[in-house]
């Protein structure tokens, strides 16, 4: 009898892992949510000049722990006139691609799900994927405010994937690899792809941001427009997985972001403690989620045109450019990645230094023809 | 116990690919078809995972379940609901559709069943570094050609929907 892991027999172990592995993902998940709502709230809170939650526990600490079981203990509501089994099934269609990301994840040297040879090209699938639900979620509710909601989400997610794949591809380019553990290995000690492709981590970024409908481009829920747009029919627990499953994929932009662009797991002392590893990538990935919650509370949100023009206008020329030149100097210059470094640079500062000449610009036009039509 | 896992999982999507697209045209309601449809498109994906093809598995969903299918839903939502007591354009002509499906299903038969002895697949994973040179090293002169008929029907697309600003 052949024997796997553990001395457990492998027919037995592959079902077994597999159901550790969700359990694990699904706990990640909820407990990453519980402290990144505590988080978002205080880190809100002191931007803002307030306190924050402070009478549940510590330090207002168990103020997501009652809010969670006061999600739980809600009745859970539907609608007459919505459709019973789209409804229904909207939230998991958001939860479980969100949930499948964390597969390919990196955290450690030897501490992955699987390192697929197509890891990259996997979480960029899996994002896309979460557009369906919502798309549904938002037709379902049969709710005017939820179906502008929906058909907002499918605009801009279409659109944002774009530039997404345009800046990933760049750094594969730069890798030669889409598996994630490949792209973590690549970038040992201080060699950081940030330094080498600066715009391109810019420009994912902001996409990742329209990606996961968070603040200043969340307006497939925008409450001052739509209520809560695809939200709106939703309460309770059913609300709460849309709300898991868009800190989820927070969590898994970030991790993208550090593992890509930051080095994934390696830090000091890595190579002596394999285990760091797994604090210093969440430490990476954390930082990009309290950068998530600075943005939220800093920028107002966009109207839909300025937000399709950004992308359209802006960010998928620039992603071309980016891509055509560090594809250009790959080739001239094989042995070294200098010459792709200093064009970054220079494109991520004429980006920087040309929007605010660019918006001024626009802004007088619009002035020219205001006074033309008066 | 573990060899059987495989012709398992492909009875799974097989049966899952065929129902679901059954579904497509048999539902009564245009939204559940194009449900059913990403439905059937995943299940593909998973056959060519099957099939050791994980690169066009992925590209599968991305295009065909992330942007095709909620395209065409965003065009579902905007046609207006309302329950049918009669069936859909395609689900009254029962005789013309038996008349087409039939001389296909036994040529779909035929070529499946020529495949029987062939090599089989080779080494699992790892469709990558094929593809993209046949794509874009030995085809890439077709692929252009491609590239550039579907740019033209983008732009003319464009032209035809965009309203004339005076």
């Amino acid at each position: 009898m052949p024997v796997g892991p553990f001395g457990i027999d492998p027919v037995i172990w592959a079902p077994l892992r597999l159901i550790i592995a969700v359990l694990l993902a699904v706990g990640l998940v909820f407990n990453g949510a519980l402290a990144q709502i505590y988080l978002e709230r205080k880190i809100q809170a002191i931007i803002q000049d307030r306190l924050g939650p402070l009478h549940t526990g510590p330090w207002g600490l168990l103020q997501t722990f009652a809010d969670a079981i006061k999600l739980l203990g809600k009745e859970d509501i539907r609608a007459r006139l919505t459709d019973k089994w789209f409804f229904l099934a909207a939230p998991s269609i958001v939860f479980s691609p969100m949930l499948a990301s964390y597969v390919v994840i990196p955290f450690a040297p030897g501490i992955v799900g699987a390192d697929l040879n197509v890891g990259l090209l996997y979480l960029t699938t899996l994002g896309s994927m979460t557009v369906l639900g919502i798309v549904i979620a938002g037709w379902a509710s049969n709710n005017k405010y939820s179906l502008i909601g929906g058909l907002r989400s499918a605009g801009q997610l279409i659109s944002y994937e774009v530039p997404q794949i345009l800046s990933l591809v760049t750094v594969v380019l730069v890798v030669g690899t889409l598996s994630m553990v490949g792209i973590a290995e690549s970038q040992p000690g201080w060699q950081m792809n940030f330094l080498v492709l600066p715009l391109a981590f810019v420009t994912y970024f902001i996409a990742g941001l329209a990606e996961t409908n968070r603040n200043p481009f969340d307006l497939p829920e925008a409450e001052s427009e739509l209520v809560a747009g695809f939200l709106t029919e939703y309460s309770g627990m059913r609300w709460a997985i849309f709300f898991l499953a868009e800190y989820g994929e927070v969590t898994v932009v970030s991790s993208i972001v550090a593992t890509l662009w930051f080095g994934a797991w390696h830090g000091p002392f890595v190579e002596v403690f394999p285990l760091l590893g797994v604090l210093w990538f969440t430490l990476k990935t954390y930082f990009f989620v309290l950068v998530f919650m600075w943005i939220r509370a800093t920028l107002p949100r966009l109207r839909i045109d300025q937000l399709m023009s950004l992308c359209w206008k802006v960010l998928i020329p620039l992603t071309l450019t980016n891509l055509m030149i560090t594809a250009i100097l790959l080739l001239a210059f094989p042995t070294t990645l200098v010459p792709v470094a200093i064009a970054n640079w220079i494109l991520l500062g004429v980006f920087v230094l040309a929007l605010p000449y660019f918006q001024r610009r626009r802004l007088i036009g619009l002035r020219e023809r205001l006074r033309t039509a008066a | 116990m573990l060899g059987l896992i495989e012709p398992a999982l492909f009875a799974i999507l097989s049966i899952a690919i065929i129902g679901a697209g059954a579904g497509v045209v048999l539902a009564n309601r245009i939204t559940t078809s194009a449900l059913l449809m990403a439905f059937t498109f995943l299940n593909v994906a998973g056959m060519f995972i099957l099939l050791g093809a994980e690169t066009i598995a992925m590209f599968q969903v991305l295009i065909y379940v992330g942007a095709i299918t909620v395209l065409i839903l965003y065009g579902v939502m905007f046609t207006p609901q309302s329950p049918r007591p009669y069936g859909l354009f395609f689900q009254t002509q029962k005789f013309w559709a038996a008349l087409f499906v039939v001389p296909i299903a036994i040529f779909v038969a035929l070529v499946s069943f020529a495949f029987r002895d062939s090599a089989g697949v080779g080494p699992k994973g790892g469709d990558l570094l094929p593809l993209a040179t046949s794509v874009f090293r030995d085809f890439a002169f077709p692929f252009e050609v491609a590239s550039v008929l579907l740019l033209a029907a983008m732009v003319g697309a464009i032209v035809l929907v965009k309203r004339d600003e005076d």
